[in-house]
């Protein structure tokens, strides 16, 4: 029944990742790395599911299961890392609105100084 | 739990946690025995539970998304900033350093105004200055003449003599108590001037600095004053080594004092 409800699953959540490289050309395809965690998830319950009868067919399955927990644990570690490594979420989406305005507020402000000085007649 | 205040990282992270948490509990429940299973109600909520976990993970990936392209733009407006930064400090330096300059101008203006003040108030003609000049270093006191050869006797200093014939000479002797006599002072003056005249170059007595003595007095006109006799009143004196020629130079120099030094060269 899980399994079933799992395969209706087709979300593949989005991941963008700036980490490696920074030319512009390489960020649009970053862009699409896709973060598969639920796949591996139903895979580990399908092959527990499975239980076959055999002892040899057994033990590779149960080996095949360690091995495929191993990969979701490393999957999970690695969306960690990428996360961490995603550029400007630092704050909210509403910090950084905020801040934005604050850093347009001060250019301005830095430009009408200048502008005042420069046109000063002595 | 509100997660408002929570930055998009923290968020993100979180749902990583959760999704695991979900997963280590499904997983646990699919290979427990049988009497340990939770319900199968149970077991779908999870299911649902972490497919909604996913959803969020996907939604807030798309917020992150955004949030670079922002952070982007902060970056380049930071970028700006900075030169606007520059700008500003290139122009306080300038500024400083151009107030520094006025500031040194105006004093020194001021100073020079002062001192055209000070001049205007006691006027004096640069004829005047030429002459006194002149007169002053017509004894060759000042520096040799052009003239001067080894062996020559004159000296580009004032000598003995002329010191002591002097002020500062005369008021030593005051101060000793020796009296003043203007005549025999008068007398060995015209003296030293009649053997200077005759004798020229080869004579071992040099000229009396005219502005030396007592018995001179500096008139209002600018002319030099020697007190003669008893009351003879006072002759004006031209103090030279050589012959006539010499005051052609003198009216010349004064002539030509508009090509001389008499401009103030501060």
């Amino acid at each position: 029944m899980e399994s079933m409800q799992l395969d209706q699953i087709d979300v593949k959540p989005q991941l963008l990742t700036g980490s490696n490289e920074n030319s512009s050309s390489e960020s649009e395809s970053q862009k699409v790395t896709e973060l598969e965690i639920l796949p591996v998830i139903y895979e580990i319950i399908r092959s527990i599911e499975k239980d076959p009868v055999d002892n040899a067919t057994k033990q590779k399955e149960s080996q095949d299961c360690s091995q495929k927990v191993l990969e979701l644990q490393k999957r999970l570690e690695s969306a960690r890392i990428t996360i961490r490594q995603l550029p400007g979420i630092e704050y909210s989406k509403e910090e950084q609105l905020r801040r934005l305005e604050s850093l347009r507020k001060q250019l301005a402000l830095k430009q009408q100084l200048i502008k005042k000085y420069k046109n000063v007649q002595f | 739990m509100s997660s408002y205040h929570l930055s998009t990282k923290e968020r993100l992270l979180a749902i990583v946690d959760d999704i695991e948490i979900i997963s280590k509990e499904l997983i646990e429940n699919t290979i427990a025995p049988k009497h340990q299973k939770m319900s199968s109600a149970d077991h779908g909520q999870l299911v649902e539970l972490l497919v909604s976990k996913d959803k969020e993970l996907k939604a807030t990936l798309q917020l992150a998304a955004e949030q670079a392209g922002i952070e982007k733009k902060m970056n380049g407006l930071r970028e700006q900033v900075k030169e606007q930064d520059e700008e500003i400090n290139q122009l306080q330096k300038q500024l400083k350093e151009a107030e520094q300059i006025l500031a040194t101008a105006i004093f020194q203006g001021r100073q020079k105004l002062t001192s055209i003040n000070k001049a205007a108030k006691r006027p004096v003609s640069s004829e005047e200055l030429i002459k006194f000049a002149h007169r002053i270093s017509a004894s060759n006191a000042i520096c040799a003449p052009l003239t001067w050869q080894q062996g020559d006797l004159r000296r580009p200093y004032p000598t003995d003599i002329e010191m002591r014939l002097g002020f500062l000479g005369k008021s030593d002797l005051n101060i000793n108590g020796h009296g003043q006599m203007p005549n025999s002072q008068n007398n060995s003056l015209n003296e030293m001037q009649q053997r200077n005249a005759g004798a020229g170059a080869g004579s071992g007595v040099v000229d009396i600095p005219a502005s030396a003595q007592n018995q001179f007095a500096w008139h209002p006109s600018g002319e030099l004053h020697m007190t003669v006799g008893a009351g003879a009143g006072s002759v004006s004196l031209d103090t030279r080594s050589h012959k006539d020629a010499s005051q052609d130079d003198v009216e010349v120099m004064s002539t030509d004092s508009s090509s001389s030094s008499s401009s103030d060269s501060q």
